[in-house]
């Protein structure tokens, strides 16, 4: 990964700040979309990254939630200002919120992990599962130009997604991501949205269907333009199959790992995904602050 | 403004507020959300002789009011520790304890000789009681081995030893009183009470290692009540550890005997909590009148107040 974008295994940017909910609106079956303020995160914040978020006040639940940032709101004078977060009311913090709703006081602290790496391509390939679609919206914009986070944009010609869940009341935000620009397939395991297909699947007959990659530019390096990059976040067994069919065709791809963590900042170590070494070898590496965004090819499944 | 300086045996201290091993990483994670120099002390994540995989996740596991953590000691060792932070550490200009756990006592020994003579070191943290490494005896359940230990780490290094113990024994006085006889320049009370969770649907335990250390809120008055027993029983100086997340349960520790705390869990779930309480001191100071941190240490009032202030006195709720 870039050293340039890679933060030094720290949280080298975070700020906490006490907020509340500004404002929440159901946007899938049994998940929701949070607006808070806290300009200090969201002037900063860029595609892949995340916030920890926790109830303020209450020792229950104790442990803050890690939770990407889906979008960075601007206030009137075109200034970031609020960030919207996306979850699935499942547990204690996420119900808490959830029936709080508006006003619920928060400590928030980030931005946090490094994010997505811009690397040139002619398309991105988003695979997302369930709520893993969060990280998407802000990235396919940037990608496409549309967006700015403080660093270079306009790096993807065109951003195909494939969104797959269980069922099609599980899809969020899908009118967004389309306005966004984004090329948008969707899945679902009962058919009841888009195609009755698994994400991985599907990825494997998009690539298929892409027009032959111009000289030998699809290496695997991440330097130069690439025919087709992937990104991917959601289930597990997803990502590692997705991780699969790019590694067949040596086509770059990122993953952004979802392991539970208790800080988000590097001090726990609870973290840990298995992460293979220069030397081969495999050793565990804390999400979030290496992570939670890794080249695929170095994750050990 | 009061004197917040402490005393633990050699050591000495800008403040009473430190942070734990294991709840801090390196410090450099929170270079930029903490102002590190203003800490009473730092206790960077426990050492071990050789690098240490630690255990498969999950990790940590959060309970009610409380976390349970089994990392197992997860480190590069104390060679890549000396190399890569202990420079970054021993700049930031307060008191570094470097917290370290051997496999045997003759390991401790050699580890403290390797580590104590190191610059920026301030004092070296026993980790007798990590409850989280299998195969390893614990040396903070038998006050033999306490002080065996503690004595073989006193004898190589100029530094203060501060030995953190268990509050998984029957006695924990035995064993302090055991850590002091060894020369200890102060007890740190407590480390983790050994407990699980488990998911009944999927009959499983949910931390990778079956069992780990409980922390946090929950724990506060089980480390409470150790200081109050060690500081009645032996004259050793304490340092508070176990759920410490607002100045008021700063207070309670030291009024308890506990001269100085170290802030743990409360580090993953408010980053910013430990220099926020070094702010509130001057003020509950003040609030018993109070010039120093060192004059509050231990004033608990154990026998009944001569007149109470109402027949049936209702504490907060």
């Amino acid at each position: 990964m870039s050293g340039a974008l890679h933060a030094p295994f720290c949280a080298d940017q975070a700020v906490q700040v006490k907020t509340e909910v500004r404002e929440i609106e159901q946007v899938a079956r049994g998940t929701y979309r949070i607006r808070f303020a806290a300009p200090e995160i969201a002037e900063r914040i860029f595609p892949g990254q995340f916030v920890m978020l926790r109830m303020a006040g209450t020792s229950d639940p104790l442990i803050g939630r890690a939770l990407a940032m889906y979008d960075v709101i601007e206030d009137a004078a075109g200034r970031p200002e609020a960030i919207d977060v996306i979850f699935i009311k499942k547990g204690k913090f996420t119900t808490a919120v959830a029936e709080a709703g508006r006003g619920a006081a928060l400590d928030v602290w980030g931005p946090l992990g490094n994010g997505f790496s811009i690397a040139a391509a002619e398309t991105l390939l988003i695979a997302v599962g369930g709520v893993g679609q969060t990280p998407m919206l802000a990235l396919a914009a940037e990608a496409l130009g549309r967006r700015s986070f403080g660093r270079p944009s306009g790096y993807a010609q065109r951003v195909t997604m494939v969104y797959g869940a269980r069922s099609g009341d599980l899809l969020a935000c899908t009118a967004a991501f389309r306005a966004a620009g984004i090329d948008l397939r969707l899945c679902t395991d009962d058919g009841s949205a888009g195609e009755r297909a698994r994400v991985p699947e599907l990825v494997e007959r998009l690539i298929e269907a892409l027009p032959p990659p111009a000289g030998d530019s699809v290496s695997g390096s991440a330097q130069g333009s690439t025919a087709v990059r992937i990104v991917s976040c959601g289930p597990e067994i997803m990502m590692e199959k997705v991780a699969a069919v790019a590694a067949d065709r040596s086509i770059p791809c990122e993953v952004s790992l979802e392991t539970p963590m208790a800080c988000g900042i590097g001090i726990c170590f609870s973290c840990v995904a298995r992460v293979r070494q220069d030397d081969g070898e495999w050793d565990y590496k804390r999400t979030c602050v290496e992570g939670p965004v890794f080249d695929a090819a170095r994750i050990v499944w | 403004m009061p004197d917040l300086s402490v005393h633990l045996g050699r050591l000495t201290l800008a403040n009473p507020i430190l942070v734990a091993s294991g709840t801090f990483g390196y410090a450099r994670e929170m270079e930029r959300i903490v102002d590190c120099s203003r800490l009473g002390g730092i206790l960077p994540k426990t050492i071990t002789a050789e690098p240490r995989t630690g255990n498969a996740p999950w990790r940590t596991v959060e309970t009610a009011a409380g976390l349970l953590n089994s990392i197992g000691l997860d480190n590069d060792g104390v060679d890549a520790f000396l190399e890569n932070h202990l420079p970054y550490l021993a700049g930031i200009g307060t008191a570094i304890v470097v917290s370290i756990a051997g496999k045997t006592r003759d390991e401790f020994v050699r580890m403290a000789a390797q580590v104590a003579g190191e610059p920026g070191v301030a004092a070296l943290e026993l980790n007798l009681s990590c409850p989280n490494v299998s195969g390893g005896v614990d040396y903070a359940t038998s006050p033999e081995a306490c002080r065996e230990v503690v004595a073989g780490v006193r004898a190589v290094s100029d530094v203060p030893v501060l030995a953190k113990l268990t509050p998984n024994v029957t006695r924990i006085v035995d064993i302090a009183a055991a850590a002091a006889e060894g020369g200890a320049d102060a007890v740190c009370l407590v480390n983790t009470l050994l407990g699980m969770a488990i998911d009944w649907r999927a009959r499983r335990p949910l931390l990778g290692n079956v069992m780990g250390g409980l922390s946090g809120p929950a724990i506060k008055p089980v480390a409470l009540r150790c200081v109050h027993q060690v500081r009645q029983a032996v004259d050793v100086p304490i340092v508070g550890i176990g759920g410490i997340q607002s100045i008021d349960d700063v207070m309670e520790f030291l009024v308890a005997g506990a001269s100085a705390v170290q802030i743990g869990t409360a580090n993953y779930y408010d980053p910013t909590i430990s220099t926020r309480m070094i702010d509130a001191l001057p003020a509950a100071l003040a609030e018993l009148g109070a010039e120093s941190v060192s004059e509050i240490v231990g004033t608990l009032q154990t026998s009944p107040p001569p007149q109470p202030a109402s027949a049936f006195p209702t504490p907060d709720r």
